[in-house]
């Protein structure tokens, strides 16, 4: 998807549609985890070998075969898919090389966004900080700064989720490969390490990250597991930064071995990877990042959505800093600068990434491998997370492995892309003019981010994943940007700064104040760099500047930034997410291009520029990932259940895309709704979806090509399609009710000519056909069997309802409509069948109303009893009282219908038993339903009133349980019958009883009023309604 | 007249009308501007002003022209059209008008930071819902469903949300709310007032005491006879009493419909009414019930019970009432206690169900042994009397302090 995304992008146009086609693709890839297996063959396919390669990936080496292996074989497929988007985004995993870049980077965009989007990416975000600190010594004062805000917003971040995140990684990793670690490069990451060093690391931490990811979609909101995860990163980042610090070989495999200690044995590997970290980690980080939103629950969709947007922005960062950055690095760089020419080259050809997987040597063209993998990973790796978390929780090396790569891959891939693509992406340009205005770029960045993760995140939030698809060049925009940030290098911050930056930060209470703070942070510090004075400047003493005005910010970043705010609280955040958006003002607001990019751009810059400002991009690029994965950890937190929602309706969707193009459509009117309403709950998307499809339905082309034309206009054109879809939707509404009017119902009924009296029920899926319609004759003959038949209520069931719709479609309403219905209300009634009675009491209330005759006085007492007995609302007794005419109060069975009310509002049970032994017609069958609760209502009192004893004889007589058995025939056998049933009803409810010196069961009164309990009814059944139970039903059906 | 009205008389009118509209709202005048809008007021004015538009049919050019009053076009146009229809009888055509200039009025009332339209808005509330129910019964009466109140409900909450918020509107959030209630009550919907109740009522930024007072008793009378309802007496003994302590003491309509459910709620607590105050407020229909229950009289009871079946059943008492059976039952008891007293004191606390039963049919009752001993039961159990039940001996052994506890003021006991 990514891969996809990202030649979408630099395709433009079509590259939009396509994108946004493999956003939708990709989440629902990777939600299902079903990656491999979900969607397209062709891209489950490639997706499926990722995964395998991850599982693999255990061993580093193994996966990186399979990479290549699947890259090989995808990379066809990309150029396929390239020329078709959709092609595009399945090869993504398999995807050429080039294809690879592309997605990459505009997967790392989407995934930046969607980290940023979500709390995840908060976590991703400190990760990030602290990898690209570490990795990036130059921003990584920044950096450290930006991770401790953003740690501790979010717990994970909890630096000491870096302690932490051994736990972490243990419990993912397992233990084992922390103590490891020395050993771990040489095993595990010795796979790695042979690859890039800096790669190694940037995968280890990207597979990190993508193990949080992962395992916390799949432990479902796991906080444990999200830290680790974001430890690994970490580590990974140190890992990277390690190696890249340290020559390739050793340092590689030193930094590998952290890395993944770090992952697994969170102190160790924690100060590994920080002393590492320094060089070039964190933008592996950033790839790895996100893939693991990828990877989560949402992965795929996340990949998707990202490859539109974030893939942009990684990119633009990573193509312009981040790019630099990594070549820059020395032996990591060197590794990623062999990687670069490999991605140059991967992008050329993917056969050469595909060389590169397949052999060891080429671990340098492994990363770029990994990198195209990697922007294939959030697919991959959302393909992979099951396995991933399956390997890394069974065997956790080989998943952190697998993970690495991928997350290696990526940042390469996204490098190549850059470069290769700079020609070819106008983002690039707009990345140049972005850079000059940081801010707009960050927002427009953070806007793209968070479209991305609305995508990405459908799988979480689901929301602002759709919205990433259609805006591309916010995250060109947000590319430039970061690639302006690219020149503050956190890293070379100050410690004090980076305090500073705190403290600034710490005070914001949303999201929109910390993006705002976030770009006021940035233009001080670059002001401060430009005039010399970062490193002079005294910044404990400096006072903070005032917090900046959020009005319309605060509107755009609330559903977008969901992470940062979770961070710092949880509860804010989740407010924010779920708080309309309102469309509009996001318009309005500074944000040019896309609104809810914009939105989405601003909490991504801002937390890029916090911590990352020099390394950003390419950090970035590693901590959208990271983000991501946050953000599906959080969200697996919060609500694991609307994920799955989410990630299902995501799955769906890309399956009907690449079933079909009306699919495709809806799909992608799915995405725009989503877009459109990033705040919306999940279940207003749905509705929105829903409706929008209806509209794609009849004008799907029409709206397939819009949506992918506004990239530019963004959101604007959403709204305004959205506007016409309403339009049309309603035009269509009208024109129906029309149809509807003047349609001769007469000429259009069937009339039946079937002869067959016995006939199955079968609902109608289409027209009725004549032929198997029975006439009026037939039908009445059809009653006469049912009434005379001896079979059981079943089948009985069965064919009055096949009478009952052979009436309907031949719209006979009259007394055999009548008569059909009452014996069906009957019948059921007899086997406390009530659901069927309450539709055959329903039709009959309104047949009865037009005036055809029928037993309208018995089934007048039948509604009485049931409002009686199934409603404590005094209004619908009252209501239906006062309906009944004087006529009907004077009919026997409502004149008896009336008197059991009256007992059951007195409790007066004797009355009541009486009652029932002399009801007629069915009402004793409607108050069998009560007499339970009259019984157990009546011994109370009795417990209460009598003393010392009430002989349980006269409590069966009074209770009805003698008459129930006299009913069955003889006198006294009847009466002990009657005795026994009491003794077992009064035992099972807790009554205390004793026998008298006549040898006489007695119930000890006062020792029973506090024992009496209602027992749990023994037949209950999982779904609640006992007469569903096919079983139990059978049983009770006299036959 | 009509027939005689100049073309520039019309014209005339209209410009008149239109004056006085952007005028009133200019110069902040409630007074006017209530005047304005109050449809069935059936003012003169608002009478000739719709004959007047009746003849000039293009009333709109007429807004239009003038800058002064084009700006309330939204609210003036379909007012036009309202008038001009309610003039003629069509209600049902009315209705819609009326909603969208009062959407319109709405929308300007909004954006007025001071509350000084307030009594306009009533007046809007007000129309709004009588035009509703004018038109439904127009409606049923042409054999269509009549959904014009419902209609006027929605459009009711939306006015409460513009009310409801902070600042000097609030006020009138109380007076919207009982327009509300009117309609949910009307219309059989009781449970939408829920979440109405709910605004009010946990709302600490603002004190209910300082709504305004007619609107506390309207509130307080529906908001207690939803207890009623609900089967909550003591609760609704409360907001009721509220309502009668607050009502307008020469309101005797609005006295009557309180006290129409305060009694039955303060029977079943056990307070009863002097014959005075029933027929002070024509509730003669209590009398009888009051009777019994002074008397233990159960076939009073019953009989008055069924002679005013369907009144109580409108109301929504009837089962309230019915309920007082249970006391009659333990003033019988009582009575026969302090007989068996006067005859025997160091036997009184033993009543016999032979007794009882006697007493019954006595009253025209035929209960057989098992039917009083339960009853006996449940009044033990209900704490109506205090004692246990022998039943070898068929024997009701009362407490010999209090044997029969008065309410209180309590309801009895479930």
């Amino acid at each position: 998807m990514m891969n996809q995304g990202g030649i979408t992008e630099t395709l433009a146009p079509p590259g939009t549609n396509s994108l946004e086609d493999r956003h939708v693709v990709d989440a629902r890839h990777g939600q299902p985890s079903s990656y491999s297996s979900s969607t397209a063959g062709s891209e489950a396919s490639s997706w499926t070998p990722h995964s395998v390669n991850n599982s693999f990936t255990g061993n580093g080496y193994s996966a990186s075969s399979t990479y290549g292996f699947e890259q090989q074989a995808q990379p066809p497929r990309r150029d396929d898919m390239n020329s078709a988007t959709e092609a595009s985004s399945l090869s993504l995993g398999s995807t050429s090389v080039p294809q690879d870049y592309n997605g990459y980077m505009t997967y790392q965009n989407p995934t930046n966004s969607y980290g940023y989007g979500t709390t995840g990416y908060t976590g991703y975000y400190s990760g990030y900080q602290q990898q690209t600190n570490q990795s990036y010594s130059q921003p990584a004062g920044a950096y450290q700064s930006t991770n401790s805000p953003y740690q501790p917003l979010s717990s994970f971040q909890n630096t000491g989720s870096y302690a932490v995140p051994p736990s972490y990684s243990n419990s993912y990793y397992g233990p084992g490969d922390y103590q490891t670690a020395g050993t771990y490069p040489n095993s595990t990451y010795g796979t790695q390490t042979t690859w890039n060093d800096g790669n190694y690391t940037n995968y280890s931490s990207y597979q990190y990250s993508n193990y949080p990811s992962t395992s916390s979609a799949y432990s479902s909101g796991n906080s444990a597991t999200a830290p680790a995860q974001y430890q690994p990163q970490y580590k990974q980042w140190t890992g990277y930064y390690a190696q890249s610090e340290v020559s390739c070989a050793p340092g590689m495999e030193n930094l590998s071995v952290a890395s993944s200690s770090n992952p697994e044995c969170p102190t160790p590997g924690v100060p590994d990877g920080t002393q590492a970290s320094n060089s070039q980690p964190p933008p592996t980080a950033v790839p790895s990042w996100r893939p693991e939103p990828g990877l989560s629950g949402l992965p795929s969709q996340q990949p998707s959505v990202v490859a539109s947007t974030g893939h942009d922005n990684y990119w633009k960062q990573h193509a312009a800093p981040g790019f630099q950055n990594y070549n820059s690095a020395a032996p990591g760089f060197q590794n990623h600068n062999s990687a670069a020419p490999g991605f140059q080259n991967h992008n050329s050809a993917a056969p050469g990434f595909q060389n590169h997987n397949s052999a060891a040597p080429g671990f340098q063209n492994h990363n770029n491998a990994a990198g195209q993998s990697a922007f294939y990973q959030p697919m991959e790796s959302k393909n992979a997370y099951g396995s991933y978390s399956d390997e890394q929780k069974s065997t956790s090396d080989q998943g952190p492995n697998l993970q690495y790569p991928v997350v290696h891959q990526v940042p390469q891939v996204h490098q190549a892309p850059q470069q290769i693509s700079s020609t070819l992406d106008p983002r690039r340009g707009i990345k140049l003019q972005i850079q000059t205005n940081p801010r707009i770029v960050s927002n427009l960045a953070l806007g793209l981010t968070k479209t991305d993760k609305a995508g990405s995140g459908t799988t979480a939030a689901a929301k602002p994943a759709y919205i990433g698809v259609s805006l591309p060049k916010p995250n060109d925009k947000a590319l430039s940007s970061d690639a302006s940030d690219p020149a503050l290098k956190p890293a070379t911050f100050p410690k004090s700064l980076r305090g500073y930056v705190e403290r600034a930060l710490a005070r914001c209470k949303g999201d929109a104040q910390i993006a705002a703070s976030q770009a006021v942070l940035k233009e001080l510090i670059t002001s401060a760099t430009a005039d010399g004075t970062l490193y002079t400047q005294d910044w404990d003493a400096k006072p903070l500047f005032p917090l900046p005005d959020m009005d319309g910010l605060s509107n755009t970043f609330q559903s977008p930034l969901p992470l940062p705010t979770l961070r710092r609280s949880p509860g804010r955040r989740t407010k924010s997410r779920w708080e309309p958006l309102p469309e509009e003002k996001l318009v309005n607001k500074t944000l040019p291009l896309t609104t809810e990019p914009v939105k989405y751009g601003g909490y991504m810059n801002d937390r890029n520029r916090k911590p990352f400002v020099g390394n950003l991009e390419s950090k970035d690029g590693l901590n959208t990932p990271n983000f991501l994965a946050m953000e599906q950890k959080t969200t697996s937190f919060q609500k694991p259940f609307k994920r799955q929602r989410l990630s299902d309706s995501l799955t769906t969707a890309d399956n009907g895309d690449a079933s079909s193009d009306s699919d495709k459509e809806s799909s992608l009117t799915a995405f725009y709704s989503g877009a459109i309403g990033f705040s919306n709950t999940p279940e207003e998307r749905k509705k929105r979806e829903s409706r929008s499809k209806r509209f794609e339905k009849a004008h799907g082309n029409r709206v397939e090509i819009s949506h992918f034309k506004p990239k530019s206009a963004g959101s604007a054109n959403l709204y305004a399609r959205r506007a016409t879809a309403i339009v049309l939707s309603k035009t269509f509404e009208e024109s129906g009710s029309k149809a509807v009017e003047d349609i001769d119902w007469d000429a259009l009924t069937v009339r039946g000519t079937c002869q067959e009296i016995e006939k199955r029920y079968l609902r109608l899926t289409s027209a009725p056909d004549p032929a198997t319609v029975r006439p009026e004759e037939v039908l009445e003959k059809a009653l006469t069997m049912v009434q005379n038949s001896q079979k059981n209520y079943l089948y009985k069931c069965d064919q009055l309802k096949s009478i009952r719709q052979d009436l309907t479609v031949q719209r006979i309403r009259n007394k055999l409509t009548v008569k059909v219905y009452e014996t069906h209300a009957r019948l059921a009634l007899e086997v406390g069948d009530l659901p069927e009675y309450n539709q055959c009491q329903s039709q009959l209330k309104t047949l009865y109303a037009e005036g055809i005759e029928g037993c309208h006085m018995e089934f007048a007492a039948y509604n009485l009893l049931c409002v009686i007995l199934h409603s404590n609302n005094y209004r619908d007794l009252l209501s239906s009282m006062s309906r009944l005419s004087n006529d009907a109060k004077n009919d026997k069975a409502v004149k008896h219908a009336l008197a059991v009310r009256r007992a059951v509002t007195s409790g007066n049970y004797v009355m009541f038993f009486g009652l029932y032994r002399t009801a007629p017609n069915l009402n004793s069958c409607l108050m069998d339903l009560f007499a339970d609760k009259m019984r157990y209502k009546a011994v109370n009192c009795m417990c209460r009133s009598y003393r010392p004893t009430v002989p349980v004889s006269y409590v069966a007589k009074v209770l009805g349980f003698a008459y129930a058995s006299s009913v069955n025939g003889g006198s006294d056998e009847k009466d002990s019958v009657g005795l026994e049933e009491s003794v077992d009803w009064l035992k099972a409810h807790g009554a205390c009883l004793v026998a008298d010196n006549n040898g006489e069961m007695q119930v000890d009164t006062k020792a029973s009023s506090s024992s009496l309990y209602i027992p749990e009814p023994g037949d209950a059944v999982a779904h609640g309604d006992s007469s569903l139970a096919v079983n139990d039903f059978l049983t009770r059906a006299p036959s | 007249m009509a027939a005689y009205l100049s073309m520039g008389e019309a014209h005339r009118r209209i410009t008149d009308y239109l004056g006085r509209f952007s005028d009133a709202v200019s110069s902040q005048d409630v007074a006017s501007l209530k005047h304005i809008l109050s449809l069935s007021s059936n003012s003169a004015s608002l009478l000739s002003l719709a004959d007047a538009l009746n003849l000039l049919q293009d009333a709109n050019r007429l807004i239009k022209q003038s800058d002064r009053f084009s700006q309330f076009a939204e609210i003036v146009a379909p007012l036009f059209r309202c008038i001009q229809n309610y003039r003629l009888g069509n209600l049902v055509d009315a209705y819609p008008a009326y909603e969208k200039a009062a959407n319109a009025f709405i929308q300007e009332f909004r954006n007025w930071d001071s509350a000084w339209a307030l009594e306009a808005l009533y007046v809007i509330a007000y129309e709004i819902r009588v035009l509703a129910e004018r038109a439904d019964r127009e409606l049923s009466a042409n054999g269509k469903s009549p959904e014009k109140l419902k209609a006027a409900g929605s459009f009711l909450m939306k006015v409460f949300g513009v009310l409801a918020g902070k600042g000097p509107k609030r006020v009138g959030a109380l007076y919207v709310t009982c327009q509300l209630f009117k309609v949910y009550f009307k219309l059989g919907t009781v449970h939408l007032c829920r979440s109405v109740i709910r605004s009010i009522e946990t709302a600490r930024i603002f004190d209910f005491e300082e709504f305004p007072q007619r609107d506390k008793v309207t509130y307080m009378y529906y908001t207690g006879r939803l207890e009623v309802y609900n089967e909550n007496f003591t609760a609704a003994d409360q907001k009721l009493s509220y309502a009668l302590a607050h009502c307008n003491p020469h309101s005797e309509a609005n006295i009557r419909m309180i006290l129409k459910y305060l009694i039955p709620v303060k029977l079943s607590i056990g307070i009863l009414p002097t014959d005075w105050l029933l027929e002070k407020y024509n509730l003669v229909e209590y009398r009888n019930i009051v009777q019994a229950l002074k008397r233990g009289d159960l076939r009073l009871l019953r009989s008055a019970l069924e002679a005013h079946e369907d009144r109580f059943l409108r109301s929504g008492v009837y089962l309230v009432l019915e309920k007082l059976e249970l006391q009659v039952y333990q003033r019988l008891l009582k009575k026969i206690y302090i007989i068996q007293k006067q005859k025997d004191p160091s036997k009184a606390h033993q009543m016999k169900l032979e007794v009882i039963i006697k007493a019954l049919r006595w009253l025209g009752i035929d209960m057989d042994l098992d039917e009083v001993e339960c009853i006996v039961a449940i009044l033990i159990h209900k704490n109506l009397v205090k004692g246990y039940f022998a039943h070898k001996s068929k024997v009701v052994v009362l407490s010999k302090q209090d044997p029969f506890p008065k309410l209180m003021g309590k309801p009895v006991n479930a």
